[in-house]
């Protein structure tokens, strides 16, 4: 994955789960979540998350003018809605929709499974939730 | 070449239980299992690879690799699909079968189940049947089968629904805040309640110690070991004999006759010092206990010149009515927290819809859920018109996890004879071995029984207060999967059963089935203690006719 991609990773999983009193998804180590899985159950679809991160990038460029990672969150969020409904500006080598609904999943796997996967941090997500509120800091 | 009274194949809920009743009756068995002796830590606690979840891989077998089968959707589409996809229907592969993993609900069937077609008739396209024998004789077995494992339960109150000759051995599970809200609720509609029963120590039983209200029952291995499967129960009761020699990683490949046809061992793979090895053992008698897909598939794989269609297969029955269940469910949410994350977590049921529903034939159960990890709980449970991302999906996730209320059961299967299993020559697995073919799917009346408990469900939680409440309409599907049982189904007519009552398969003197596959229905309830039932009844009729 290029520093480009990893950057619009990061922005994107931080929208699917974002920050609020609790942490968001990257901070909460969704990003060491799936860099594990692209070396395991995910790799077969690393290629798939590289073009639709490209794909991102492309879509966001072309309706504002600017960078995934550096875009409102409104814009960010807006850019999602319309990948998820697949109305797109630009013109996607893969599948949005299926592209976004993996992301998606596998987002919430690596924040809410236990920590041991790479996601959530100190059982964060159980504190959350009250599936565990006895949290390891 | 040794020879045993008995060769078993097979250490799930069935093999486990003739295994030791042969065994303390003094016979010689050999016990084959493919799967291995899993400990608590191989077992593990990952949430995404388990027995309930298995997004990536599974935690009790068998491996994903080298063990495909062949799945035809009910468009008629073949594929290969690996253990942990859903359309595997996979139990487990290992020391215990399904039972190292399951979550132990422990129900007897009632006495319609046993008189189906008797009480709704048979409807058209379907194959329902009457089993050979009746509640009232497999009764005393239900009940050696849970003071000899060890259930939890009250029984009372549907006493006159499935009669019982005494309580069980250990007391129920506490209720929880849940439990009190949905007792509420019943009572405001008239139905009636009972603790789940459970094959779990609540206190210590059995020489071993009371289970910790840990939250991973379903899926996962108990750290206490409360949890009264094969593998800690009759197992070790058969191997302390000595009479018993279990081989794991041990998987049988076809079941072998003699010049006239008879039926005397059994020709298995097994690794010794890292390589496969093929051998052949000599028995007596050779019992079946595959579980309902592979119980058939070694049937059908061992066809001879004497049983070219393989064999109890004279009449292509074995593999016909796979049945399981399906599993209609309602969600709703609660003002107050009802969470206080002490597992199990299923308490209380209803069974007040099993029979007599208008309409319906059969019905099913009802009941609360195990404990849910959160990320299940983000598959499974989340309301459709909630986002699925973003920060409405998060707080709910965070405000209301501990607030949904959860309603499932069982419904009765109908079954149909093309709901079944075949053999695949043309795939093999690790071993060279004809894979097995699922295709078919239930009967159409499932599904409306299936609906009609769904809208139950709904009607119990909004009778208990909750005010949104969600849930998804059943699908016609091939039902197998977990409680997959009647693929050699028993009955006095050759032409349309494989076995007689006792899991004789006919037209042999020394060939039994003993496991799930002998359903011929597959009641309102999950199934294991129905299995384990029914082999100790055939465990005692085979023990004498030795
Ligand atoms: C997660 C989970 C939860 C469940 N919860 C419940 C519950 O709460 N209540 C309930 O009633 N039921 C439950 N079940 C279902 C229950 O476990 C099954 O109904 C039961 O185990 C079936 O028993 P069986 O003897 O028919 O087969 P199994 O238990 O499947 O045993 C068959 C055994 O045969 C072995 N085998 C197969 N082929 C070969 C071969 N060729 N050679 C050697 N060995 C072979 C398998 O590896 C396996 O160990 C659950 C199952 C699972 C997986």
């Amino acid at each position: 994955m290029t520093d480009l991609q990893q950057q619009t990773l990061r922005a994107v999983v931080n929208r699917i789960i974002p920050p609020d009193d609790y942490p968001g998804a990257w901070d909460a180590g969704v990003g060491d979540y799936l860099t594990r899985q692209f070396e395991a159950d995910l790799a077969p679809q690393l290629e798939l998350y590289c073009a639709g991160l490209d794909a991102v990038e492309a879509e966001s460029l072309t309706r504002f003018q600017s960078s995934f990672a550096r875009l409102t969150i409104a814009e960010q969020d807006a850019t999602l809605v319309h990948i998820e409904a697949g109305e797109l500006l630009t013109s996607w080598p893969i599948p949005p929709a299926r592209f976004f609904e993996l992301l998606v999943n596998t987002t919430a796997e690596g924040y809410y499974s236990e920590p041991e996967q790479g996601g959530n941090r100190a059982a964060i997500a159980w504190a959350m939730t009250g599936f565990d509120e006895h949290v390891q800091s | 070449m040794k020879h045993y009274d008995a060769i078993i194949i097979g250490t799930g809920a069935a093999g486990g239980i003739v295994a030791c009743v042969l065994a303390e009756a003094g016979k010689q068995v050999l016990l084959l299992e493919r799967g291995p002796a899993l400990s608590f830590t191989d077992v593990g606690r990952d949430h995404l690879r388990n027995q309930r979840l298995s997004l990536y891989g599974h935690n009790a077998g068998p491996e994903l690799e080298g063990n495909p089968r062949v799945f035809v959707d009910p468009e008629g589409r073949a594929r290969l699909v690996r253990p942990h996809e859903l359309d595997y229907h996979n139990n487990a592969a290992c020391v215990g079968g399904g039972t190292r993993v399951y979550g132990a609900q422990a129900w007897r069937f009632c006495p319609d189940d046993f008189r189906m077609a008797s009480k709704y008739g048979v409807p058209k396209g379907s194959s329902l049947a009457d089993w050979p024998l009746s509640y009232e004789e497999l009764e005393p077995f239900y009940d050696r089968a849970e003071w000899e494992l060890g259930v939890a339960g009250d029984g009372q109150a549907i006493q006159d629904q499935v009669p019982r000759r005494r309580g069980y051995p250990l007391p129920p599970v506490s209720p929880s805040p849940q439990t009190a809200a949905l007792k509420r609720g019943a009572q405001k509609l008239g139905w009636i309640t009972s603790p789940v029963p459970l094959l779990i120590n609540t206190v210590p039983y059995g020489g071993r110690e009371a289970c910790i209200s840990c939250k991973y029952c379903v899926g996962f291995a108990c750290p206490t070991d409360a949890k009264n499967g094969a593998h800690n129960t009759v197992i070790p009761r058969a191997l302390t004999t000595g009479l018993c020699e279990l081989l794991t990683g041990a998987v049988a490949e076809r079941l072998e006759v003699d010049a006239r046809g008879n039926v005397n061992g059994v020709s298995y793979f097994v690794q010794t010092n890292g390589r496969t090895e093929q051998r052949s053992a000599r028995a007596k008698v050779v019992i079946v206990s595959a579980g309902a897909v592979e119980s058939a598939r070694l049937l059908l794989n061992s066809h001879s010149g004497h049983h070219p269609q393989g064999l109890g297969n004279e009449h292509d029955q074995v593999g016909r009515n796979l049945q399981g269940h399906l599993y209609p469910r309602a969600y709703g949410l609660m003002a107050e927290r009802i969470f206080t994350g002490v597992g199990p977590g299923v308490t209380v049921a209803t069974t007040q819809f099993n029979h007599g529903n208008d309409g319906v034939v059969g019905g099913g159960m009802l009941a609360d859920d195990f404990i849910k990890p959160p990320i299940d709980f983000w598959y499974d449970s989340l309301p459709p018109d909630l986002p699925r991302w973003g920060l409405a999906n998060k707080r709910f996730m965070r405000d209301n996890y501990t607030r949904v209320l959860h309603v499932r059961g069982p419904v009765q299967d109908i079954p149909n004879s093309e709901g079944r299993v075949t053999i695949d020559t043309a795939v093999r697995d690790h071993w060279g071995i004809p894979v097995a073919r699922l295709s078919g799917t239930t009967h159409p009346a499932t599904i409306t029984a299936a609906e009609f408990m769904r809208e139950r469900g709904v009607e119990w939680l909004r009778a208990s207060g909750c005010d949104k409440i969600w849930s998804t309409r059943p699908e016609l599907m091939l039902s197998g999967r977990q409680h997959q049982a009647g693929t050699c189904r028993m009955g006095h007519d050759a032409q349309v059963s494989v076995t007689d009552e006792w899991g004789r398969i006919h037209n042999h003197d020394n060939l039994f089935v003993v496991d799930g596959s002998l359903h011929v229905t597959n009641g309102g309830f999950n199934p294991v203690l129905t299995i384990m039932a029914l082999a100790f009844r055939s465990a005692e009729h085979i023990a004498h006719a030795l």
